[in-house]
């Protein structure tokens, strides 16, 4: 049984050591045909996906501007200026404060953002606007410069080198906007309509609830399709462990066959073992036997103390400085 | 001191006090949801109706439906309150996965395992959940209503908070009562549908003996099982993601001490406050109506039709399986996830045909699967609906 045991335990053992060196392979066969920086690349891509990014400044985007702004959106100050609109693409709440804007490649770091200003939090899919009419004084959102004539726009990380996103852009018309089609991912084009601190894409979603009210009003394509889809994961498992059960089984009998010699009384416990499944009456005397087994291991001690000499010449026990007492001094 | 002017302050004192006092806003609705909460503890004490629910619900009715003056920061929907903060964890779905954790970290998946074919018991019977809500959509609810309705059938409570807390909301106490509620009376509602639906010769039929399961099995089932389904449904990742954690806890065989806190102080935690605080959330003045009544009466139609659901799989199933290889129809009502109450129903009733044949550790296969299956069914709907 102690045999049959071992070659239990080292089953997973063993699957892990072979998909260790197959992970090792792998890697290393990657590395000789990408190269050092090629690996770096296929991971940051691996790693990389839509539902998985965190809230990080990474997650925003030049989403919007208007340089030519005569008779349209106006700042808290009544005035019309340029304006540039950011997107936060992310889940979370990104918080702009530390990074930069500029119109400069040169010059990266031209308007730092203000730290400790609550306002530059951005919530989850949401907008900011920056006014670039060269009045700093007038607030957070009041950049250094104008944009009236560079036709370029960067937004840098707050390590003031990393560029998060920039735009060039063409000449602009008046009081049109130019802005992605669609929040933070799609082409950049003169928008129809201006839309600062709101969707570019202003499309009336239908809530889920409506459509399936409108669509499913008795709830017949819900259940077969949730019905179809519970069964489908639960087929999937029952397919997976019926084969699993049966190969775990095979590998457990292969395995006591390889260690057992013929003939040994452990090889009979194997036998046994592949008689499979065992009644439960077996289970219940197993059980017994075990159980009474344990209840006289806790009535029956051995009585017996073994001390042995401890080879350190220095413990605790025997140093007099715990032991004495301190004898009071006079200060 | 003039005597007419101190009796004059006393009464007026008096008449401010006995506003504050409970008895100067008692409503009917009140009297009525005290009483729910009495029957609730005298059945979970006299007659140990799933005690360890009833207990904290009922109390928590109580403590619920203590009337008071608006805006002294006691009442469970008054910010800032106690009761709000630990209600916190109801209205944002953190306490069903701590509770799936526990469930993770108690349950034995062997049976389940040993007799995978189980396995689809568990999802016949979620049928319960989308019968309650096509009745629902036709009783004028809308999608994300009915579905909240629905999972009642899953006949899993944390399951029921979490989607209803997503999904509507509005409706989370009704849906949590009703769905605890039933859980506690599936001794009641299921033998009738088990016996009715199946014949003598069905009842007597005795269950292949389940095999041992290696403990590498145990170990890969809750790996595979994540893997698998939340790959298919990953809005389910908070109930199926925490569940199957917990049953790695156990399985690994290392982390002894982390399933002993997940199974035992931490899940015991967690149910005294979703139980109190969801006991709580029913004040009469949001709680009674005529909504209420009717997601009592389709929580009730959900259980009879989920326990339909499973035991007529079964008999279909075994038009399809070899004599010797045959289920009894009696464990196709386990196919809920009431986790042990309904695979007991199973026995209690098997035993009243056959004293020999126990059909408990059968039963706790589609149990178990119930379990999966009804965090699956949610997680569709919230995938759908939300």
């Amino acid at each position: 049984m102690k045999t049959l045991n071992n070659a239990m335990t080292s089953t997973p053992q063993r699957l892990f050591s072979v998909a260790s060196a197959a992970a090792m392979w792998s890697f290393s066969l990657l590395r000789s045909r990408l190269g050092r920086a090629g690996l770096a690349a296929l991971a940051a891509a691996l790693l990389w996906s839509p539902g998985a990014q965190g809230q990080r400044t990474t997650d925003l985007r030049l989403n919007e501007l208007m340089v030519i702004n005569s008779a349209n959106y106006e700042d808290d100050f009544g005035e019309r200026s340029a304006w540039i609109e950011i997107f936060n693409t992310s889940y979370g709440t990104v918080n702009i404060g530390g990074c930069y804007l500029s119109d400069d490649l040169n010059n990266l770091k031209k308007y730092p953002i203000p730290k400790g200003d609550v306002l530059t939090s951005i919530k989850p899919r949401q907008h900011v606007i920056f006014w670039a009419d060269n009045k700093p004084t007038h607030g957070t959102f009041h950049l250094n410069f104008t944009i009236d004539d560079t036709r370029f726009l960067v937004l840098t990380s707050s390590d003031g080198h990393t560029i998060i996103d920039s735009l060039t852009y063409p000449e602009q018309a008046a009081d049109v906007s130019y802005g992605r089609s669609e929040d933070g991912v799609g082409e950049w084009h003169f928008c129809e309509r201006t839309t600062p601190s709101t969707n570019n894409t202003l499309v009336q979603l239908e809530a889920a609830s409506d459509r399936f009210k409108n669509y499913d009003p008795l709830g017949i394509a819900m259940t077969i399709t949730a019905m179809s889809v519970v069964f489908l994961a639960l087929i999937s498992l029952f397919l997976i462990f019926k084969y699993v059960g049966k190969t775990a089984l095979w590998v457990i009998a292969l395995r006591g066959r390889r260690i057992i010699p013929k003939g040994s009384p452990a090889q009979v416990t194997v036998s046994v073992e592949k008689q499979q499944p065992s009644p439960g009456a077996v289970f219940a005397a197993i059980a017994c036997a075990l159980r009474r087994y344990e209840l006289e291991m806790s009535e029956l001690e051995s009585n017996i103390l073994t001390i042995n000499k401890v080879a350190k010449a220095y413990s605790p026990w025997n140093s007099k400085i715990y032991t004495l007492r301190e004898i009071p001094r006079k200060k | 001191m003039d005597i007419n002017s101190l009796f004059g302050f006393l009464g007026e004192n008096l008449s401010q006090f006995f506003s504050y006092t409970a008895f100067s806003h008692m409503t009917i609705g009140h009297i009525i949801m005290m009483t729910i909460g009495l029957i609730f503890l005298y059945l979970a004490i006299r007659h140990e109706f799933e005690p360890m629910l009833l207990i904290p619900i009922g109390f928590g009715i109580l403590i619920g439906n203590i009337p008071f003056m608006p805006g002294l920061r006691i009442g469970i929907y008054e910010e800032g309150s106690v009761l709000n903060i630990l209600y916190f964890g109801v209205v944002q779905g953190v306490y069903p996965p701590l509770i799936f954790l526990g469930i993770g970290a108690m349950t034995d998946f062997s049976a389940l395992i040993s007799n995978p074919k189980l396995m689809l018991i568990g999802a016949a019977a979620q049928l319960g959940i989308f019968g309650a809500y096509m009745a629902s959509l036709g009783l004028g609810f809308m999608p994300s209503e009915a579905a909240a309705i629905g999972i009642i059938g899953g006949a899993d409570g944390p399951t029921a908070i979490f989607l209803s807390s997503r999904l509507a909301p509005h409706l989370m106490g009704a849906v949590a009562i009703s769905a605890y509620s039933y859980m506690a009376l599936v001794p009641v509602l299921q033998p009738p549908v088990m016996k009715l639906l199946t014949s003598r010769r069905e009842r007597l039929i005795r269950m292949r003996p389940p095999r041992a399961v290696s403990h590498l099995e145990k170990v890969m089932f809750p790996i595979i099982g994540l893997l698998l389904t939340c790959l298919i449904v990953p809005s389910g990742l908070p109930l199926l993601g925490m569940l199957f954690f917990g049953n790695l806890l156990k399985e690994s065989g290392v982390t002894r001490r982390l399933a002993e806190t997940a199974r035992g102080p931490l899940i015991d935690i967690v149910t005294i406050l979703i139980g109190l605080t969801v006991g709580a959330s029913t004040q009469a003045t949001t709680f009674l109506t005529f909504d209420s009544v009717r997601i009592f009466l389709l929580g009730a139609a959900s259980f009879v039709v989920a326990t339909f659901g499973g035991v007529m799989f079964v008999k279909i199933f075994n038009l399809f399986l070899k004599e010797g290889n045959k289920i009894n129809p009696l464990i196709g009502n386990a196919g809920v996830s009431a986790v042990p109450d309904s695979a007991r129903v199973s026995q209690v009733v098997g035993l009243q045909y056959d004293k020999t044949n126990h059909l408990l550790m059968h039963a706790m296969g589609p149990n178990v699967a119930g379990v999966i299956g009804s965090a699956v069914a949610a997680g569709i709907l919230l995938g759908f609906l939300s």
